[in-house]
């Protein structure tokens, strides 16, 4: 097995420009073990392994012509099967779409591979993206790699983006996040990974399941990666008319390891009150240790948070439902069960429970944003248990049992509603060997500060270097 | 003006008939056992929303629209 498969992006960044490895040594080490392993992992719908052959040779030719290098130069990278890629098929892990190929890349497929990283292929969601667990039934589910033995779920809706990665079969990828489906994946996989601001990141080319609360961004093995890969993706977008003219900050400068006279919230009801033991034991150890390190905490409880259930039904339902309405009257068998019966339960939200939904969510987002007022950043468990086993329907938390998919986005899915930027990464691992997520919430466009505590947090603590068994 | 309620509680109950008649307006034509699976989640997605009581009238909604 090579190491460079366990290479950050950062390194193969510095190595590739440095001359110190080829990109062509990078891209053929991660396809051979693709090949090795995918077959029980399923992280990639479609490999592109000859056309990103070609785009390292060609990285590598511009090295030696001492040509100006992009800040991803030759790092290979995947992206979740609902990107648009030109030439490529884009089948959003649906039968719908199994063979159609987009005539144009979307916009951060586009940037990224101008600041030079190459895509490796399409990675394995759950249908449409409408799923916590990660399920496919028509490419296979994603195994976890925390776990050999038993097939337990990635976390969704981005379970391939989160089983390569940490299977080590690309060293970052795109998920896309509607109710966590970046940040429960990488809560599950042992990842970092962040949902920035809505409008920080164009969406354009990228399949919806919902517009006015579908995220994009990057999901790495470290924060650092985070923000590279986040920084040529954010920024206004032409195409995308909710896309900010904010300016993008130089996010890896902001990654300073300072976090002095931070004031963290540590959301407590809803949140903490509600999580496994270990979640909790977990998220409590890593407010002590930012407090050490200089932050005040203090507990915060967000009044309207009870809503977010409803409203993201009233909300997300009759959104997707909208999307896919022709294809549910007249291709309904190709969707899977699961899928096909979520889709249509957006046929039965009237108009006027959509536009309660949307005015309650501008109620919930505003008391968040007076949260933030006094605070810099919230944190709570990204999810209240481990990756559960796949047909496993109900879990296990404190003394009660409750059905797995509510219970995996509960904690993510508010701040979908409400846009503002959330980051998970690694902070413990459970008895049974599996990993934990810290949410890390932060103000409207202030992921530079979300991505600084989470890195602040990585440099004093290493969950997040810990190989996944099926990965080492 | 917080507080005002301006839902009314006495939404029918749905039954499958009822569902499948607001299905067929739609244009979805679902088999009776795919009406009975659906007919909790929907009965819940409904009771959800109406059980939230306390919308302020001058509340607008997070949508928006762009002339350009």
């Amino acid at each position: 097995m090579s190491e460079l498969c366990w290479t950050s992006m950062t390194e193969l960044a510095r190595m590739i420009a440095g001359k110190k490895v080829s990109p062509v040594d990078v891209v053929q080490a991660h396809l051979d073990r693709i090949t090795a392993i995918d077959g029980k992992v399923k992280a990639y719908i479609t490999v592109m392994g000859e056309s990103a052959l070609a785009a390292a040779r060609a990285a590598e030719a511009a090295v030696q012509s001492g040509a100006p290098l992009g800040p991803l130069h030759g790092v290979p990278m995947g992206l979740k099967d609902l990107y648009c890629t030109k030439g490529v098929k884009t089948t959003g892990g649906s039968k719908l779409l199994g063979e159609w190929v987009p005539g144009e890349d979307a916009t951060v497929a586009a940037r990224l591979a101008a600041a030079g990283a190459i895509c490796l292929g399409k990675l394995n969601m759950h249908e449409f993206a409408y799923g916590p667990e990660g399920l496919n039934p028509h490419y296979g589910t994603p195994w976890n790699p925390w776990d050999v033995a038993t097939h337990r779920i990635c976390g969704g809706s981005s379970s391939g983006s989160g089983a390569a990665v940490a299977a080590g079969l690309c060293p970052g990828a795109l998920g896309s996040d509607t109710g966590g489906s970046i940040r429960i994946p990488s809560s599950l996989c042992g990842l970092s990974g962040i949902k920035p601001t809505y409008g920080r990141v164009s969406r354009a080319g990228v399949l919806p399941l919902a517009w006015s609360m579908d995220h994009v961004g990057p999901m790495c093995r470290s924060v650092a990666d985070c923000a590279l890969m986040l920084a040529p993706m954010a920024g206004y977008d032409p195409r995308d008319p909710t896309t900010s003219v904010l300016p993008v900050p130089d996010y890896g400068a902001a990654l300073t390891g300072q976090i002095k006279g931070l004031r963290v919230g540590l959301l407590r009801s809803f949140f903490l009150e509600s999580a496994g033991a270990a979640q909790r034991a977990a998220v409590e150890a890593a407010a002590k240790l930012l407090e050490s390190q200089g932050a005040t905490v203090e507990p915060v409880d967000l009044k309207k948070v009870d809503l977010a259930p409803a409203v993201s039904h009233a909300v997300l339902a009759p959104e997707a439902y909208a999307y896919h309405e022709e294809w549910l009257k007249t291709r309904a068998t190709e969707y899977g069960p699961d899928v096909r019966e979520r889709l249509r339960l957006g046929a039965f939200v009237t108009g006027a429970e959509y536009l309660k939904g949307q005015r309650l969510r501008a109620l919930f987002r505003d008391e968040v944003d007076q949260v933030f007022a006094r605070l810099d950043v919230l944190l709570a468990p990204t999810t209240p248990t481990a990756a559960t086993a796949v047909g496993q329907s109900e879990v296990r938390i404190g003394d009660g049992s409750f059905p797995v998919r509510p219970s995996l986005i509960r904690y993510t899915r508010p701040f979908n509603l409400t846009g503002h930027p959330a980051a998970s990464v690694p902070c413990g691992f459970t008895t049974d060997g599996l990993p934990i997520g810290l949410q890390i919430v932060g103000r409207p466009f202030d992921e530079a500060t979300v991505l600084r505590v989470a890195d602040a947090y990585q440099r004093l603590t290493d969950w997040h270097t810990r190989r996944a068994p099926l990965g080492g | 003006m917080d507080g005002i309620m301006r839902y009314s509680p006495g939404m029918e109950k749905l039954t499958v008939d009822t569902l499948r008649i607001l299905a067929r307006a739609q244009g979805l034509e679902l088999t009776d056992a795919e009406l009975t699976a659906l007919l909790p989640l929907v009965e819940g997605g409904r009771n959800g929303l109406a059980a939230i009581r306390d919308l302020p009238v001058e509340s607008e909604p997070a949508s928006q629209f762009r002339v350009f």
